[in-house]
């Protein structure tokens, strides 16, 4: 399985697949730092360093722009395969094909991870080397909603996934990361507490409770539902996504 | 006898459309089994059906003795492909392409990839960008990653697409040279007969889907032989003479008074006179016989 593994990361090498993790680092890194600046409150009065809102930037962009991007990382490495013809070999190694499709899962679990921690490692040095001091318990949390975060991204991938594998093209998967996200920046806006019961805005779960100063504060009540949905969405889109890989008879680039 | 692959009445439908009809194929240790059809009369539908990326709708493929079904991983570590195109990644160069290929099929040793490299002649491009090379460089690293692992069974489609004529050359020198040197066994699919017939000992032909004949090379040529054909009045003294005045002794009697020569093609004046002048009356004398591609297209029906 590492050996698995190993080549699929091999297979990235020169690619601008790193280009998204870039295009979803650096917004988050920006709208984070922006914590940084001495703020004035409308009274005039000096406001203190707040990393809490550090996390909650820093988040908010990850969770808008990752269905997009994230959408588009496993449409890359699922679709090149048959665009660039090498699917026939691939099916050919002496090795399940659910092997192949979990190793490529495992991939793009590595880049949202990639995705995510790059930001919050930004801000932890950025906040060393500008305040000379650390909170941990906020680290804590800020660390605590990345991991979240990591996880309720990665539910959604099967589904991306599928729509790359029965159209063999990056097109499905661009248009319903777009539409994703454009939804989720603007519920994100809002800061709607159901929003998370659709399954691409269910990492808003962790930071909206980094959130401070919105009109509906606390426990989401919607959590339990939108983790069951989550948890549904994924298991049926990976049910259907290793039986269609494991069954589909290869005809290479169709 | 010791087969490498056989297929019992496999088949492959596509709803109403039979791609590959009922076909039983037989391959033996060392073979080098030219895999003759038109474009589209099933041959990459079968042998994909022989590395399992189809399944059959029919029938079984048996592969070193064992049901493919069941057996594919074990199979799959002996048998070296390259399967209608040689795909690669564009974005790695073929050092990189190969490293994936050796840890996908758990190879312990990295100095094999310089090795196949060298013996397809890419050795100095090897770290160029596959995406830069031509088709012809494409097939040949196609073929050393189907050698890099050292394979008992070679499928190849259409191996010298894209290779120029002195490619083709070393290709095929290539192929003759594995099977004396590594026993290895090979199926090669074309739809070009000059390919096949060149390096292939045995020969399947396909057409419509359907295997229409599995035959050894030299029975081929001796069924697509050129001959001349004498009609005599005297058939029995036309034979003795032309083993006694002209050493003659490769022919046939077809008919009373038809004898087919095999030998001394280009000389009919001299076999005309010969007999004339035992007094033996000549009727006719024609040069006959299928090339064969006359054979070929005869069995697909022309087309």
């Amino acid at each position: 399985m590492f050996s698995v593994f190993y080549t699929e990361i091999m297979k990235l090498k020169n690619t601008k697949l790193y280009w998204l993790v870039l295009l979803g680092v650096l917004p988050a890194c920006l709208m984070g730092s922006k914590a940084l600046f001495p703020k004035i409150s409308p009274a005039g009065i000096p406001l203190a360093f707040d990393m809490q809102d550090m996390f909650y930037s820093q988040g908010m962009v990850v969770t808008i722009l990752g269905p997009a991007l994230f959408a588009l990382m496993i449409g890359y490495i699922i679709t090149r395969e048959y665009q660039e013809r090498t699917i026939n070999q691939l099916f050919s190694y002496p090795a399940s094909r659910i092997i192949f499709f979990i190793a490529k899962l495992l991939v793009v679990f590595s880049l949202i991870v990639l995705t995510v921690w790059l930001p919050f490692v930004f801000s932890i040095v950025s906040t060393i080397l500008v305040k000379h001091h650390l909170d941990v318990s906020i680290v804590w949390l800020g660390m605590k909603m990345n991991i979240m975060i990591c996880i309720l991204s990665f539910g959604t991938i099967p589904v991306a996934a599928a729509l790359s594998m029965v159209g063999k093209t990056i097109m499905p998967n661009a248009i319903l990361g777009s539409i994703v996200s454009i939804f989720a920046g603007i519920s994100e806006a809002g800061h709607s507490m159901h929003s998370i019961l659709f399954p691409w805005l269910a990492p808003y779960w962790p930071v909206r409770n980094l959130a401070q100063g919105i009109a509906q504060p606390g426990p989401n009540p919607y959590a339990a539902p939108a983790l069951i949905i989550l948890i549904f969405t994924f298991v049926v889109s990976l049910t259907f996504c290793i039986q269609y890989y494991n069954r589909a008879d290869v005809h290479s680039g169709s | 006898m010791d087969y490498v692959l056989q297929t019992y009445h496999l088949t492959k439908r596509y709803k109403d459309k039979v791609v590959v009809n009922d076909l039983n194929m037989t391959i033996k240790t060392g073979d080098i089994y030219g895999f003759l059809g038109q474009n589209g009369a099933g041959k990459t539908t079968t042998l994909r059906m022989l590395m399992g990326l189809i399944r059959p709708s029919a029938g079984e493929v048996e592969l070193f003795g064992a049901e493919l079904n069941g057996n594919r991983n074990k199979a799959l570590e002996r048998i070296g492909a390259i399967i209608e195109y040689p795909g690669f990644y564009l974005n790695l160069n073929a050092v990189d392409n190969l490293e994936i290929h050796r840890r996908l099929m758990g190879m312990g040793n990295k100095e094999c990839i310089d090795e196949v490299l060298t013996t397809v002649g890419l050795l100095d491009a090897k770290h160029q960008k596959v995406r830069n090379y031509s088709l012809g460089m494409k097939q040949r690293l196609g073929i050393a990653r189907a050698l890099l692992h050292h394979p008992e069974l070679l499928i190849l489609d259409e191996p010298t697409n894209g290779l120029d004529p002195g490619g083709i050359k070393e290709i095929r020198q290539l192929f003759l040279d594995l099977t004396k040197q590594r026993g290895i066994t090979f199926i090669i699919s074309s739809h070009l007969l000059s390919e096949v017939e060149q390096v292939a000992n045995r020969i399947g032909i396909i057409h419509q889907g359907r295997l229409l004949e599995e035959i050894d090379y030299e029975t081929l040529q001796k069924k697509t032989r050129h001959y001349l054909e004498i009609k005599v009045d005297d058939g029995q003294r036309a034979a003795y003479v032309l083993e006694q005045k002209l050493n003659i002794t490769d022919y046939l009697v077809t008919e009373p008074g038809i004898l087919r020569l095999y030998e001394q093609l280009d000389q009919p004046e001299k076999i005309n006179l010969t007999l004339t002048k035992n007094d033996i009356g000549v009727k006719k004398i024609v040069l006959s016989g299928d090339s064969l591609e006359d054979y070929f297209l005869k069995l697909t029906g022309g087309e």
